[in-house]
């Protein structure tokens, strides 16, 4: 088919006019094969301009277009929609930077000239190879997917399902609610957590936009903001999977406590009646506190940032839970005699520091110490410590209760692996920006809530689940379309041998292999065009549009002759 | 009698002479010949475009590093040239990138081609660290008396097809003893007679030496029977196909090398072409065992099958064989044989069709019941 | 070297055929299904592998033949690769075929689940050329050579081989070191290791002696190799002396078909993307005065170097095929020694060791950035 390239050359006010010298250009850029038409122009972007450029493209019956401005990045979609509206496809076009390329970077005319001229002869060798691209929409899947049932994910599910909008919440155990449902109350005014739990879990599964899987694993989440394609595996049963597309996903999946083994000076796993503040809670929760032996417990130390020095940071809670550890103790077992030893006191909010002179003041010792060491004495425990203002003790007690870190879940990388999001150096999921954006990620569509992103309270837990839900609501709207990419990447089925080196590179999850052919195949929906695959394609079976082997070879061979 | 132009210098000079004013007068923008390109004398076919570097062109230099037809073709692949350029081609060369210009791959136009008699040339190992220098003195002698040198490429010795059918210029070389102190270039066409405008010389009409070249094509025939002799009794029947190929490691050289083989991907070498685990499972049942990998011979009957009816006999093949299978002969002989059965000679009119793609009602017709 | 199991078998009848029948003995236990076993061709002129189904025709089978016309995991490849049905099949090939095999399992064209991989001792190869000229007394010279371990008359890159007994497949059959009429079974995996005890063979035995006949000849062949890449470094490095070197290239691609590793179904360098339209080559012509034609055969040859030597077993094979008497086996495996030592790789050592190509590591070759720190 016969090639009618238009060439036009923005004065762009001063800024190129001044440097380059046009006519010459237009005198060297007018013979050149296929070029019908070379003309200047004072200001291309303007509305004048634009109009010019349109009545240009149907008047000369122009097949390509090349303008040379300034940079693809301040105008190069400008362009592209003059030629839409002129009825040319916009990618038959190709702008040539002759200012920040050119006119701004010397002062010498002659030789701003001779490289715009090479520019300019670049962009319509290029051009002349591009192919008509059509842009594909697809329109942005509302629902979304939530991983991790505990009180996070469960208020993210609550505030976002809706008749237009489905939530699926996978969860790994074979119950919702997390760690909340091993807590007799919560210490923001010893409320029975019982009751808050069981009402949000009750209002999940009577939402009929609420899927739930239980016992399941994502195996699969790829795509983008709009369209993620994901897999369900269960976990209880081989081969049951399930496949759904969402627009948004929110990861909940919590956290979990730091092993005491790992500090074998506090005697856990070595010594009976020590336990972790989780033990602790579940034992309260069954109704009876007592030692391994049966008896009743009469001393109880609750020991502080067990593994706070290892981890490197501080867990926000225990301090809180420990007063309520205390309250559950005097009000169970009177007489107790109950020690706290702590390193530092957190207790932040508002009602907190109330809590704890109550807590003091029935009676619970507060010691500030450190360099625990607990030994077996008969049938109790000798706590030995340094106490900050009196130096090395010693306290017996029938029972410890040690408070440890909070950390990650084991899947916490997998989850990450799976999703694409970034952790940081404790393994916490991390945030786009801590104060400015805080529960989005690095990825579009991807949000974290709860103890997944960093140690924190029930309330600040909800605050954050309400937040990502506030974020997918405003943008994530029904029926909103999305533009994938259009320059993607495509794989011949004749010239793939099957290698998977450029599955291997693809980080964006866009290249499945087909197992019956024994070809790498491209999802042209999720590829973003990075070019990674072409790169690392041995053969040149991989290729991408707009970015052909050939466009960039002649756009290369015009620029250096 | 044809219009020829005599040049009163050796044939080395002379040719360069010409060449050099040929790119000066900008009759033409390139020049495609043999050149040394190394200072170890390595040769290798050029494109010249500054008459100094023309110092170093070896046109008629005894040896085909590759056919120079199928580098024509990939010159012209992607549209013809615009620039006007003047190549050197032996025969067979020039027969070959006819036989691809009648399957669109490649273009005449705008190519002048200067041919000559061939005296063949040698196998490309006996070129390596520029042997066969110390070769040149003897080689030339024989072709002056129009014998066949005794080292030459197998496909050379029993080549009847050494002049030239569509050249603009051919250079008489072969049996010419005068070789040092003149060359004498036929010139065939128009084309032809415009590139000789500006060279120094005699113009003269010459009547081709008929009897020459007969007798010479007789000395080459005889070889041929000679040497296709050979190569019948070791080749009967399938045993035969066998002893032959049984060495074959599938590298498919000679289809690379070939000016006739231009798939971008051969057939063999394409997915459909894998043998599956049930192929191999028919295999065990009917002998118990399958050479591997599969389709030794396969392959080259598959290439006979395609490529016989336009083999140009150049030799390429064999001086790629890493086995030294008598590929070159094989193929000739064979292609020989087809192209016989259509009165058909590859690459000698561009204006004729291959006959695969040509229809006659009356055809074959003793083969019908 | 790994923790080996080995066992001293009795070879009374030679150990060629004392493997045969071993071999036999596998297929008639179902352990195997098939094997692919080198054999002579009717010619005599060369010798080819073979998937054997029929144990009738194992007395034509011929182990560790002279020359190495085609690499074997080549042969492996064209069996496996779309997978071998249900097959069990073993396959006895040198070290550095066997090598090629399981590098070639990483980029999916050789599937070794239903393999086992059994690797022999290894004197070297003839060159083919040299074999061709007079195989019967080719086949006199090989043997005699081997038996005294002189490498004259075998390919230049055999003669440097430091890993002619690697083991890297599931067993070997060790040669070196072995008593009169005896060899080694020597067992590198859990499936060498059931293969073996299927056969009635007990891995009890000591092998210190291959051990250490083994540890002698590598390093003595390092001492060689290190000096012959020193003496090829100075011919060929540089970018003058490397296209000297390839001037005589002709392109044919030969090198790059009979390697192994190389196993795209349409090289880039035969790709369109290395074919010009005419203006540009005469362009480019005008800007040097002349150009080869056709152009560009050191990039043909840098771009497999950098393509494979990651993954390249330097058996050779592409020296052997090359027209025009290029050292590209010499000269690659050289390159290819010192691009696996930057990431403390050595190709077919084991088929869970990823090629570096594709793993990425955040720390990692710091010394080539700029030196900010």
């Amino acid at each position: 088919m016969e090639k009618k390239i238009g060439v036009y050359i923005c004065e762009c006010g001063p800024n190129i006019a001044d440097k380059v010298i046009i006519d010459k250009a237009i005198d060297a850029i007018s013979p050149l094969k296929d070029v019908v038409v070379v003309e200047k122009f004072k200001l291309l972007c303007s509305a004048d301009g634009k109009k010019f450029l349109e009545e240009q493209i149907k008047k000369q019956g122009l097949t390509h277009l090349v303008v040379a401005a300034c940079s693809p990045k301040e105008h190069e979609k400008t362009f592209m929609e003059v030629c839409e509206n002129a009825g040319m496809n916009p990618y038959l076009f190709q702008l040539a930077n002759i200012r920040e390329q050119c006119a701004w970077i010397t002062e010498d005319k002659d030789e701003a000239t001779k490289k715009a001229i090479r520019l300019i002869r670049a962009a319509i060798g290029r051009v002349r190879y591009h192919s008509s691209l059509e842009k594909k929409e697809i329109e942005s899947n509302p629902d979304v997917l939530i991983i991790g049932g505990g009180i996070a994910g469960i208020e993210a599910s609550i505030q976002l399902a809706s008749p237009k909008r489905k939530v699926y919440l996978v969860e790994k155990t074979s119950s919702l609610g997390g760690l909340i449902t091993n807590f007799e109350k919560n210490f923001q005014g010893m409320k029975l957590a019982s009751n808050i739990i069981k009402e949000k879990i009750q209002e999940i599964n009577t939402n009929e936009n609420i899927k739930v899987f239980t016992d399941s694993e994502v195996e699969e989440a790829i795509g983008f903001f709009g369209n993620f394609e994901v897999k369900i595996k269960k976990t209880t049963e081989e081969n049951e999977t399930a496949e759904f597309n969402v627009g948004a996903i929110v990861l909940a999946t919590g956290s979990t406590l730091f092993n005491p083994n790992k500090v074998p000076q506090y005697g856990y796993g070595k010594f009976e009646n020590v336990l972790t503040s989780l033990e602790f809670e579940k034992m309260n929760l069954s109704g009876k506190i007592s030692l391994k032996n049966g008896t009743t417990p009469r001393s109880v130390a609750i020991i502080n940032c067990v593994g706070r020095d290892e981890k490197g940071y501080c867990s926000e809670i225990c301090c809180m839970y420990s007063l309520k550890f205390a309250w559950y103790l005097k009000e169970k077992i009177p007489g107790i005699e109950v020690t706290n030893f702590y390193s530092d006191l957190c207790i932040p909010n508002k009602t907190d520091q109330k809590f704890y002179e109550q807590t003091k003041d029935n009676n619970v010792e507060f010691i500030r110490s450190s360099d625990f060491e607990i030994k077996k004495d008969g049938d109790q425990l000798k706590i030995n410590y340094i106490d900050e203002k009196l130096g090395k003790d010693s306290r017996l007690v029938d029972m410890v209760i040690l408070a440890p870190a909070l950390e990650p879940t084991i899947d916490a990388s997998k989850v990450a692996e799976i999703t694409g999001v970034s952790q940081d150096d404790k393994g916490f999921f991390a945030e786009e920006h801590e104060k400015i954006n805080p529960v989005s990620t690095s990825i579009e569509g991807i949000y974290i809530v709860g103890c997944a992103k960093g140690p924190k309270n029930i309330s600040d837990t909800l605050v954050q689940s309400e937040a990502a839900a506030g974020k997918i609501l405003s943008s994530l709207i029904p029926g909103k379309k999305i533009e994938p990419e259009v320059k993607t990447s495509h794989i011949s089925e004749s010239f793939c041998i099957g290698c998977k080196t450029c599955l291997t590179v693809c980080s964006y999850g866009a290249i499945t292999f087909d197992e019956d052919k024994k070809v790498s195949v491209v999802n042209e929906v999720i590829c973003r065009g990075c070019g990674n695959c072409v790169a690392a394609c041995p053969s040149g079976a991989a290729s991408i549009k707009h970015f052909k082997f050939k466009q960039i070879y002649q756009e290369v061979m015009e620029a250096v002759k | 009698m044809t219009k020829a132009l005599k040049i009163n210098k050796n044939t080395d000079q002379g040719v360069q002479e010409f060449l050099k004013v040929l790119l000066e007068n900008n009759k033409v923008k390139g020049v495609f010949t043999l050149k040394k390109i190394s200072k170890d004398g390595s040769i290798a076919y050029s494109l010249i475009t500054d008459p100094d570097q023309l110092n170093d062109a070896v046109p008629f230099y005894p040896l085909m590093p590759v056919n120079a037809g199928k580098l024509l073709s990939r010159f012209t692949l992607k549209g013809s040239t615009k620039k006007p350029i003047v190549a050197f081609l032996k025969p067979c060369e020039l027969r070959g990138f006819v036989e691809l210009i009648k399957r669109e791959q490649g273009s005449l136009e705008n190519i002048f081609i200067i041919s000559s008699t061939c005296g063949g040339v040698y196998p490309i190992k006996m070129s390596l660290n520029g042997a066969l220098d110390k070769n040149l003195s003897k080689y030339w002698d024989t072709v002056k008396k129009g014998e066949i040198s005794p080292d030459l490429r197998p496909a050379c010795k029993a080549c009847t097809e050494f002049i030239p059918y569509t050249a603009d210029i051919t250079f008489d070389l072969i049996g010419n003893p005068e070789l040092d102190k003149q060359c004498v270039l036929f010139l065939n066409t128009k084309k032809g007679e415009e590139l000789a405008k500006d060279i120094k010389g005699e113009l003269l009409e010459k009547k081709i030496d008929s009897k020459k070249l007969d007798n010479i094509c007789n000395k080459r025939e005889t070889e041929k029977k000679k040497i296709f002799g050979e190569l019948e009794t070791k080749m009967k029947g399938m045993d035969g196909l066998i002893e032959i190929f049984g060495k074959c490691i599938g590298c498919h050289g000679c289809s690379k090398v070939c000016p006739i083989c231009y798939c971008k991907l051969c057939g063999f070498e394409n997915s459909d072409f894998e043998y599956k685990p049930s192929n191999y499972e028919a295999d065990f049942r009917k002998r118990g065992g399958i050479r591997v990998p599969p389709g030794t011979l396969f392959y080259h009957l598959g290439r006979l099958d395609h490529i016989s009816i336009s083999c140009v006999g150049c030799g390429s093949c064999e001086d790629v064989c890493p086995v030294d299978i008598p590929i070159s002969i094989i193929f000739k002989k064979i292609g020989e044989s087809v192209q016989k059965m259509f009165e058909y000679i590859p690459g000698k009119n561009v204006e004729e069709e291959i006959p695969l793609i040509t229809f006659k009602e009356e055809e074959f017709a003793e083969v019908e019941e | 070297m790994n923790e080996f199991k080995g066992a001293v078998i009795p070879a009374k009848s030679g150990v060629k055929k004392t493997i045969i029948d071993l071999l036999e003995k596998a297929l008639d236990k179902g352990i195997f299904d098939a094997v692919i076993l080198p054999m002579e061709v009717p010619a005599g002129d060369s010798f080819v592998y073979v998937l054997i189904k029929d144990k009738s025709l194992l007395k034509d089978a011929f182990l560790l033949p002279p020359v190495m016309f085609v690499q074997g995991a080549k042969a492996v490849s064209s069996v496996t690769r779309l997978g071998e049905g249900n097959l069990k099949i073993a396959a006895i090939m040198r070290p550095c075929e066997i090598r090629a095999v399981i590098e070639l399992a990483k980029l999916g064209q050789t599937n070794i689940e239903n393999m086992t991989l059994i690797s022999i001792d290894c004197p070297g190869v003839l060159p083919t050329s040299d074999f061709l000229n007079d195989p019967k007394k080719s086949m006199q010279l090989f043997d005699d050579d081997a038996k005294n371990l002189d490498d004259k008359i075998m390919r230049p890159v055999c003669r440097i081989c430091d890993k002619s007994s690697m083991v890297s497949g599931d067993l070997h059959i060790g040669t070196l070191g072995a008593k009169k009429d005896t060899f080694f079974i020597i067992s590198n995996t859990e499936k060498g290791e059931d293969v073996v005890d299927k056969l009635g063979i007990n891995l009890k035995d000591k092998i210190d002696s291959w051990k250490a006949k083994v540890k002698n000849i590598s390093e003595e062949k390092q001492k060689k190799r290190k000096k012959s890449h020193i003496d090829l470094k100075s011919k060929t490095g540089g970018l003058d002396n490397f296209l000297d070197t390839f001037s005589q290239c002709i392109n044919c691609h030969n090198c790059m078909r009979v390697c192994p590793v190389c196993s795209c179904r349409l090289c880039y360098f035969d790709s369109d993307k290395v074919k010009h339209p005419a203006e540009d080559y005469l362009s480019r012509a005008e800007r040097k005065g002349s150009i080869r034609f056709l152009p560009d055969t050191a990039l043909f040859q840098m771009g497999r170097m950098m393509h494979m030597t990651i993954s390249c077993v330097s058996c050779g094979c592409c020296e052997d095929a090359c027209p025009v008497s290029i050292p590209v086996a010499q000269i690659f495996s050289m390159i290819a020694d010192e691009t696996q030592a930057l990431f403390d790789y050595v190709s077919g050592r084991s088929v869970d060791e990823p090629i570096p190509l594709v793993t990425y590591k955040e720390k990692e070759l710091h010394e080539m950035e700029d030196a900010n720190d």
